[in-house]
């Protein structure tokens, strides 16, 4: 609706806004012990401690992390403007909960357990969950009695800033105005003085350039660079190497049969007689008689098995299947049981076999034979697993005795290499400070560009780049930091003195037309075909032009408009017809007063902050003057 | 005990038994009134934070109903808390919301009442002029401008200048005094950070004029 985002913002200053989101529920999180240390701020006297400004950092780049994924720069949170922001807000955070505390804004058990039950991460299946809970602390290394006061404290705060954001106003007579203005139409056409032309009449001679060097030294700064050689291996890496022979590949495939497919199934039925272990010898007589009873009428009629099963087995959770017990694999059963199953052949009957349980008649029902993927087959893939199993075992036995090469023998890396059988690369250019491909990571280009690494010429310490990834390095060539000379980059400042000229003699040529054409004349210019633009609408016109051409004074047609273009040239615009809008419907009128009721209560929260600033006894850290010492 | 103590020990505890007679009593009766006092102040501060926390709930209720969007339910609500709780912080913030709630739905009568009272009776300057810059707002769609324009030159913490030029200027374009609403939309900017959006709303609304700087 309203076109208002900036689009030159700097990184910097998204970043400030992102930090700056008001208070969402997470953000709190900055444990309110001090712990050690001077403290960084104080509001009315309450102080804020090192621990506290170190969590909510934390925090901040977690969120930033996963808010911008690759994009993120850790480096952005060592600058002072936004260690800066971040103290501010956890002033702010502080000064507003005294606020609402002695405003008398407090919170209800009630409305506490609500909130926090409304909470999803605490939530199993749609609801709250005790244990999700506690794990969920947990995780954020809290308890629920601090994780309470915190959110008791955080829902008073927020009482008191709805209180401000919630009751923005907005008149309709306004929306209707805005709506007017944002769906003028007004047809243009243009005509663009462009820079290049005039580059023939402008010159720039050595003086001029020497002048521009000695004037801008920042911009021909070069940041600290390093060459280096390096060793890096893995576990991975070092798979190549390993061999495995054709012995282990077999023992693999035998002891591991379950990976290559499934063994053979057996489906038995059977009928317990069962017996005490602590029976008497009696008793396990009668049993024994009893079995062998039943044993004598399945082995006559087989057919009855079943029925007999149902009838007699003492084994309560097969006897209603007439003792059916389903697949079994081997050694699922007990030893007795499970040798006689699998020497049956289908159909037949045991004689009584004898467990733990007591006695057993067993008919075997159904073999499913094992599926078995053939060693041939299997190969490959196990010897894959074997080497990668042997690599990382491998790099674990290597990577300290790498670590030890590479720093006792400090003056070159070929022992460290030929230890791990890798050879020794050559980097390109690295810049202090710039992380770049893999394996020129933050960690690694500190390692390279550590003093004992750089002035005393010794080898980087062994780093771990990656996991199960080392590296060390050692420094080929170094250039300082420096200022490019002016043969380097005295063409290109040539060209850029240049073309300056030749936009001030276009932006002049482009600023004498239009006042031509405003006062009435009529100098030859080729105008473009026309097109009808609104103020969100601007067919791909560049953003100023469209602004001077709505700031133009429409009272006589056609009226003129110019500005200068991203190009570098100067754009005049010739306002042909200007349409209103038709009528304005309810629905856009309310949906333009709900924005504006937005914008207004932000607003009105700012000046309440900034008054209750000006009325607090703060005091901050200053990061910046931190930085200049 | 007492054959243990010599002489001028037992001078000491006979005066000191008479001054206890002469003023035993006051000495009792001044600790009765201290602890009294202490207790009623306790007293006095649970009874606050009850009252608080009955409102709270009062209020909770309320911001229940606002989702539900029925003018007469939210109201209610409203009222009950005022009625019961009027000083509470609850009170105002309840009005604010319910004011709201009728400047929506075509009842700025009743909105004018509740944003009064705020205005009146709240004890935080804040809301003061929230309530204040709202009604303003009412007043002007009404084009009630002299009453707007009241409210408008009311006294105000410095941090507020930029949402009062810019309903200034609201109000004074509104009348087509174009020229003097331009000069309040400047002012306006000039007090809002350039950052925010609620500044570039501003401009539009100076450029709807034709300003052309």
């Amino acid at each position: 609706m309203f076109d208002f985002v900036h689009e030159n913002k700097k990184w910097v200053q998204i970043v400030l806004a992102l930090i700056i989101l008001p208070f969402a529920f997470w953000g709190i999180d900055s444990y309110r012990s001090s712990g050690g240390g001077e403290p960084l701020a104080s509001v009315n006297g309450e102080k804020i401690g090192p621990q506290e400004f170190d969590n909510a950092l934390r925090q901040q780049q977690n969120r930033m992390r996963e808010a911008m994924g690759d994009k993120f720069d850790q480096a952005l949170f060592d600058q002072p403007e936004t260690r800066h922001s971040i103290l501010e807000n956890l002033v702010n955070q502080r000064l507003l909960a005294m606020r609402a505390h002695s405003a008398g804004l407090v919170v209800s058990e009630e409305q506490l357990v609500q909130v926090i039950a409304g909470i999803e991460a605490f939530q199993n299946n749609g609801k709250f969950d005790k244990q999700s809970y506690a794990s969920a602390l947990n995780s954020q290394n809290m308890t629920p009695v601090i994780f309470e006061a915190r959110m008791r404290q955080e829902l008073g705060t927020r009482q008191l800033i709805n209180a401000y954001t919630m009751n923005g106003y907005a008149s309709g007579a306004v929306a209707d105005n805005l709506i007017r203005l944002n769906e003028q139409q007004r047809t243009i056409s243009t005509s663009e003085i462009a820079l290049e032309p005039f580059l023939k009449q402008v010159s720039a001679d050595d003086a001029a350039v020497k002048s521009y060097y000695g004037k801008n030294p920042e911009e021909f700064r070069m940041p600290e660079q390093v060459r280096v050689e390096y060793v890096t291996f893995s576990a991975e890496s070092l798979q190549p190497q390993m061999a495995v022979d054709e012995d282990e590949i077999r023992r693999y495939y035998e002891e591991r049969q379950q990976e290559f497919g499934t063994q053979e199934q057996r489906q038995a039925a059977h009928i317990l007689i069962s017996v005490a272990a602590q029976a008497s010898v009696a008793d396990r007589q009668a049993a024994r008689a009893k079995a062998e009873q039943l044993l004598q009428q399945a082995k006559q009629s087989p057919a009855k098995f079943a029925e007999l099963a149902r009838q007699h087995s003492q084994d309560p959770g097969s006897a209603p299947n007439g003792g059916d017990l389903g697949m079994f694999a081997r050694g699922l059963m007990v030893k007795p049981f499970d040798d006689a199953a699998f020497q049956l052949k289908p159909g037949e009957i045991s004689d009584l076999v004898q467990s733990d349980f007591g006695f057993h008649i067993i008919k075997l029902i159904a073999v499913q034979p094992a599926k078995i993927l053939p060693l041939d087959e299997a190969r490959e893939t196990i010897a894959q697993k074997l080497k990668l199993q042997k690599a990382s075992d491998k790099f674990a036995e290597l990577a300290e005795k790498f670590s030890n090469t590479a720093y006792e023998q400090s003056d070159t890396l070929k022992p460290a290499a030929e230890l791990v059988k890798m050879p020794v690369q050559q980097s390109a250019w690295l810049n202090r400070g710039q992380a770049g491909t893999p394996p020129w990571t933050d960690k690694a280009l500190q390692a390279v560009f550590a003093k004992e690494v750089l002035q005393d010429k010794r080898n980087s310490a062994a780093i771990e780049i990656a996991p199960d990834t080392l590296l060390a390095a050692r420094v080929l060539e170094h250039k300082p930091a420096a200022v490019r000379p002016l043969a380097e980059v005295g063409e290109s400042i040539r060209r850029k003195l240049l073309r300056q000229q030749a936009r001030e003699l276009a932006l002049k040529q482009g600023a004498d037309l239009l006042a031509r054409l405003q006062r009435g004349e009529t100098p030859n210019i080729t105008w473009k075909t026309a097109t009808a633009i609104t103020r969100e609408q601007q067919a791909g016109m560049d953003g100023e032009l469209v602004r001077q051409v709505f700031q133009a004074d429409v009272a006589k047609l056609p009226a003129y408009a110019g500005a200068e273009n991203a190009q570098g040239g100067y754009v005049l615009a010739r306002v042909e017809t200007v349409k209103e809008t038709a009528a304005i419907d309810d629905s856009k009128r309310a949906a333009y007063m709900q924005q504006m009721r937005r914008f207004t209560g932000d607003e009105l929260f700012r000046a309440y902050l900034a008054d209750a600033r000006k009325h607090a006894d703060i005091s901050m850290k200053d990061f910046a003057a931190d930085d200049k010492k | 005990m007492m054959a243990a103590l010599d002489l001028e020990e037992q001078e000491q505890v006979e005066t000191l038994k008479a001054w206890w007679k002469e003023n035993g009593k006051w000495l009792l009766l001044a600790l009765a009134l201290i602890l009294g006092g202490y207790a009623a102040i306790q007293g006095w501060r649970s009874y606050q934070s009850n009252q608080a926390l009955a409102a709270s709930t009062l209020f909770h209720e309320l911001t229940r109903q606002i989702e539900s969007g029925d003018p007469r339910r939210i109201n209610d609500a409203a009222d009950a808390v005022t009625a019961n709780y009027g000083g509470s912080a609850y009170a105002p913030r309840a009005l604010l919301l319910a004011a709201q709630v009728n400047i929506q739905t075509g009842d700025p009568a009743r909105a004018r009442t509740q944003l009064q009272w705020v205005i009146k009776h709240a004890d935080e300057e804040g809301l003061k002029n929230v309530a204040r810059l709202n009604l303003a707002g009412v007043l002007l769609d009404e084009k009630n401008f002299a009453g707007a324009q009241e409210l408008i030159e009311a006294p105000h913490p410095e941090s507020f200048d930029g949402l009062y030029a810019d309903l200034k200027g609201d109000v004074l374009s509104a009348q087509g005094k174009k020229e003097e609403a331009r000069a309040a939309y400047r002012k306006a900017l000039e007090k809002t950070d350039v950052k925010n959006t609620y500044h570039s709303l501003i401009r539009m609304k100076l450029e709807a004029l034709g300003d052309k700087k």
